[in-house]
């Protein structure tokens, strides 16, 4: 923060050290919840999103991030994966796409989930959930591109644009009233970017945690079969904290913003979650020290993942650690960039602890894994 | 870009070979994000001097080396651990930053003898917590949970709102250990004689004076690596309290203590508001006292609340009404303490013709008493305008800290009405009695503004000149007014010339003059220069008319 201000008074001027520094925060939005406890007139993220756009407009790039987009520009995706094969992880499972039919709900499955086949059992559950449970969700297969936001953390907030106006067609015409993902970085882009640079959907944005945890709340889906295992909750920060919508203030003087315009992170989603896990016989939900708004990131948010991959698995295994430390068999999230760091950090590690998705341990008590 | 001197290739490679690359730095945008001290500064700017360096030790004997080398090159160096406010940084250029955020351990916690032993880098939100869950507490000074405890009690001047049972920042060291200016490493008191860290006078070397002295050194003599601090009694309160939220709207997850309660007392006059202190710290009750403040309620709470509430002169009469404010908490060891504890507080209250709220059926009990306990809302003053200063607040009977409060409300409604600062109803006072009695305290004048209006900073300036103006010809005592040394010429006759002895200390243990003392006092030789062509300000009373002797 203080650095940006520097570079804004002229007093420094951007480097390949600073850069380096602006590129290894992993935007979690700590920062933001602990400062702006005390102080109603700065949005400490956003001005951290600027940092990186700021070292791009000024060639300050990093080979990791331009593989990045240079996927997301020739295949669609962020993760060098083609293109047609985006709706692969869907085989076989007869869902509705949405270029073919009108839907109620539409299903945004995400880079990783898409191409992350160790994953892939988790997406393909939840979904069929849905199917199960009558609800009218399509899908657009091949044609589902990424949401852009990585690129926006990334510093190439230009690049979102297109991505957005693509997805608020394939919104449009699909006929949705709710756009449901079980990415919590596209959850975060579809509630906090896209508004914030003036893309309205026009639909319900829910992840998935919420669609689910609200079908069980209204007694359609009944987790049954005990699922004995004690666990710990990770919050991902773009589903936790920064999971907030953006809220739109117009004013001259930021001291005056009303305090229900501020991020403060507190009304991200944290509880469905939990209550799913509370939900399924068995599970003995145990917290860890930092939870909720106070999480502990699990070092891959902000491209962090690709550009120091070192430092995002020593902030993994410092997460790790601590849900240890509670007695937990298990680590549950809720974003597969969380998930699949931690199960690369606690294999390299030979850590005990299994590495699961809400909706795994909920598949497992419906007798489906 | 703004230049700025740094360190010597050589010298950078001396700290290097011994810190490791990745723990000292020059980088001119780093060194900048230690440049932003925007409270508590010297003069106007809210950039300090950029460091020469930042350096990051691990270890007091990495400490060791960094200061050897500085004295070695030349170069003056400056520590601060959680970094709070302009003090923890250069007072000129070509200073190297040390940032003890390495050394974050809490090294014991001596449950037995109420103590713990700490580095520099814990904070006292952490210290309390693993404190709470031994039945025990420390002191949090006002600028709250997130800063240094070392700090506090080794180097600054400050209180807190739990003053009344744990004293204030200078109170509460025990053993310390030392890395003086020139390098060398002391322990004093039982550790200098190995006899453990209970006590800072010995056996073993007592300098507890020349170490802080009343204000403390702000950093200025060496750099503290380790400390015991005092712990104390937490009756009958949660060990381990959880809670959802953040700072004040947080929900605790655990039913509060019965023993523990909070009241707000309010009377009629600041005669009455005296009566009550000295009742209070006669009969020895209470967990807090501190002066409660209307203005700072709403101010830090809901500051655009404040601004609206305030233009509407009936809502601001009543609000006046209520501003002799007592806030004052029990926590005790039993039911029947808590219930002799409150009989005596009603009595008192009844006694002085004021009235008291018992809190602790209200909604938002739970999360004010914890709000206190943790010491979190005189931080919050930063809401209202983005910046603060403070002033008067000098320990003393607590009859003469009320004469202080009044001189300084009657100081700064005149910067209120030339839109200085933001409109508090000139009721911003804070500050209680100390340790158990009323024998002495303090109270401050805390000014609100907000740095992007012009006329605040010359302003600002001015109404410090005029509190301090007031301390000198009233005399009240040294205050928390931020000065430059040079004003010492002024405030030192006060005060029996401190000054001169203070710089001699500085002199004798800082030969090389190597530890940044800007925030201190340069050595004797410096000072008498610096003072030479000083001519200390002529001030308008603008507390004039004020009758009270």
């Amino acid at each position: 923060m203080i650095m940006a201000n520097s570079l804004l008074e002229n007093r420094t001027d951007m480097t390949d050290a600073l850069s380096e520094i602006v590129y290894r925060c992993q935007l979690c939005g700590a920062c933001q919840v602990s400062c702006q406890a005390y102080r109603d007139d700065i949005d400490l993220s956003d001005v951290l999103l600027e940092m990186r756009s700021h070292c791009v407009e000024g060639g300050y790039v990093q080979a990791e991030h331009l593989d990045i987009i240079e996927s997301m520009k020739r295949e669609d995706n962020t993760m060098n994966m083609l293109k047609s094969d985006r709706g692969n992880w869907a085989e076989g499972l007869d869902i509705p796409d949405i270029n073919k039919q009108k839907v109620d709900v539409l299903f945004h499955a995400g880079c990783r989930y898409s191409y992350d086949e160790d994953l892939r059992d988790t997406l393909r559950f939840s979904i069929s959930l849905l199917l199960q449970n009558g609800i009218k969700v399509g899908i657009a297969g091949r044609d589902e591109s990424c949401c852009g936001g990585r690129a926006y953390e990334i510093g190439y907030q230009g690049e979102m644009k297109n991505y957005s106006e693509d997805m608020a067609s394939r919104v449009k015409a699909s006929g949705a009233k709710i756009l449901v993902t079980p990415c919590s970085d596209c959850y975060y882009t579809f509630k906090y970017l896209y508004p914030k640079n003036g893309r309205k959907l026009g639909v319900e944005v829910l992840h998935i945690t919420e669609y689910i945890d609200s079908l069980i709340k209204e007694g359609a889906i009944r987790p049954g079969k005990k699922v004995p295992m004690r666990v710990t909750y990770h919050d991902p920060c773009h589903l936790g904290r920064r999971g907030e919508i953006y809220k739109e203030w117009h004013g001259d003087d930021k001291l005056m913003r009303p305090v229900k315009y501020k991020q403060s992170g507190k009304y991200g989603i944290f509880d469905p979650p939990r209550d799913i896990l509370k939900s399924i016989p068995g599970v003995d939900l145990v917290e860890m020290e930092r939870i909720r708004e106070y999480s502990w990131c699990c070092g891959s948010g902000g491209g962090v993942y690709e550009y120091d991959p070192d430092f995002a698995r020593w902030t993994a295994n410092d997460r790790l650690a601590e849900a240890m430390a509670t007695g937990a068999e298990a680590l549950v999230t809720a974003c597969p960039w969380c998930e699949r760091l931690f199960k690369d950090a606690a294999a390299e590690s030979n850590s005990d602890i299994q590495i699961y998705d809400v909706c795994d341990l909920l598949a497992q008590s419906l007798g489906v894994l | 870009m703004l230049e700025c001197k740094i360190i010597s290739d050589q010298a950078y490679r001396e700290m290097e070979e011994v810190l490791g690359k990745e723990n000292i730095s020059r980088e001119p945008a780093l060194l900048d994000s230690y440049a932003w001290q925007p409270a508590i500064n010297l003069n106007t700017e809210a950039w300090i001097p950029r460091p020469a360096a930042v350096v990051l030790p691990k270890t007091s004997e990495e400490v060791q080396h960094i200061v050897r080398t500085c004295n070695k090159h030349g170069i003056k160096f400056k520590a601060h651990s959680t970094g709070w406010a302009a003090w923890g940084g250069p007072g000129e250029e070509g200073v190297v930053q040390i940032d003890l955020r390495r050394m974050n351990r809490i090294i014991e916690i001596d449950e037995k003898n109420m103590f713990a032993v700490i580095e520099p880098y814990v904070c006292c939100s952490q210290l309390q917590a693993e404190a709470m869950k031994h039945g025990l507490n420390c002191h949090i000074i006002g600028a709250g949970p997130n800063t240094s405890q070392l700090a506090s009690v080794t180097s600054a001047w400050g209180y807190g709102w739990t003053g009344l049972y744990t004293g204030f920042g200078g109170r509460n060291p025990l053993g310390v250990e030392w890395v003086l200016p020139d390098g060398e490493l002391l322990h004093i008191g039982t550790p200098g004689s190995g006899a453990g860290w209970f006590c800072g006078d010995g056996p073993g070397p007592s300098l507890r004076g020349i170490m802080r002295g009343w204000g403390g050194t702000t950093g200025g003599l060496g750099v503290f690596t380790k400390c015991a601090v005092k712990l104390y009694s937490w009756p009958d309160g949660p060990r381990e309290p959880r809670f959802t939220g953040v700072l004040s709207d947080i929900i605790p997850e655990f039913e509060l203590p019965k023993t523990h309660k909070v009241f707000f007392i309010f009377s009629p006059s600041y005669d009455a508001f005296t009566n009550v202190a000295y009742a209070i710290g006669d009969s020895e009750i209470g967990y807090i006292h501190c002066k409660g403040s209307v203005g700072a309620l709403f101010g830090l709470l809901a500051p655009r609340a404040m601004r609206i509430l305030l233009d509407t002169q009936g809502l601001r009469s009543i609000m006046k009404t209520f501003q002799f404010m007592t806030l004052f908490a029990i926590a005790a060891q039993s039911e029947g303490e808590a219930q002799y504890q409150e009989k005596v507080i009603k009595d008192i209250v009844g006694e002085n013709d004021s009235i008291m709220i018992d809190t602790s059926h209200l909604p938002f009990h739970a999360n004010f008493w914890w709000g206190l306990h943790r010491s979190i809302y005189p931080a919050m003053a930063f809401r209202p305008g983005g910046a603060f200063i403070t002033s008067m607040g000098s320990s003393e009977m607590y009859a003469c800290c009320v004469k202080q409060a009044k001189i300084g409300e009657r100081i700064k409604e005149k910067y209120i009405a030339n839109g200085t600062f933001i409109d508090d109803m000139a009721d911003c006072t804070w500050g209680g009695i100390y340790e158990g009695t009323s024998n002495w305290g303090h109270l401050e004048e805390i000014a609100m503004f907000d740095r992007r209006q012009p006329q605040t900073e010359k302003n600002r300036i001015e109404f410090l000149f005029a509190t301090t103006h007031a301390t000198i010809k009233e005399t009240l005592g040294f205050g928390l007014s931020s000065m430059e040394h040079k004003m010492y010429k002024w405030l030192g006759p006060m005060m029996n010339d401190y000054h001169l002895w203070q710089s001699k200390v500085k002199q004798a243990f800082d030969p090389n003059n190597a530890s940044d003392g800007s925030h201190y006092i340069p050595p004797f030789d410096e000072l008498q220069k610096d003072m030479e062509d000083y001519v200390p300000p002529v001030m308008e009373d603008v507390f004039e008319g004020f009758s009270e002797k």
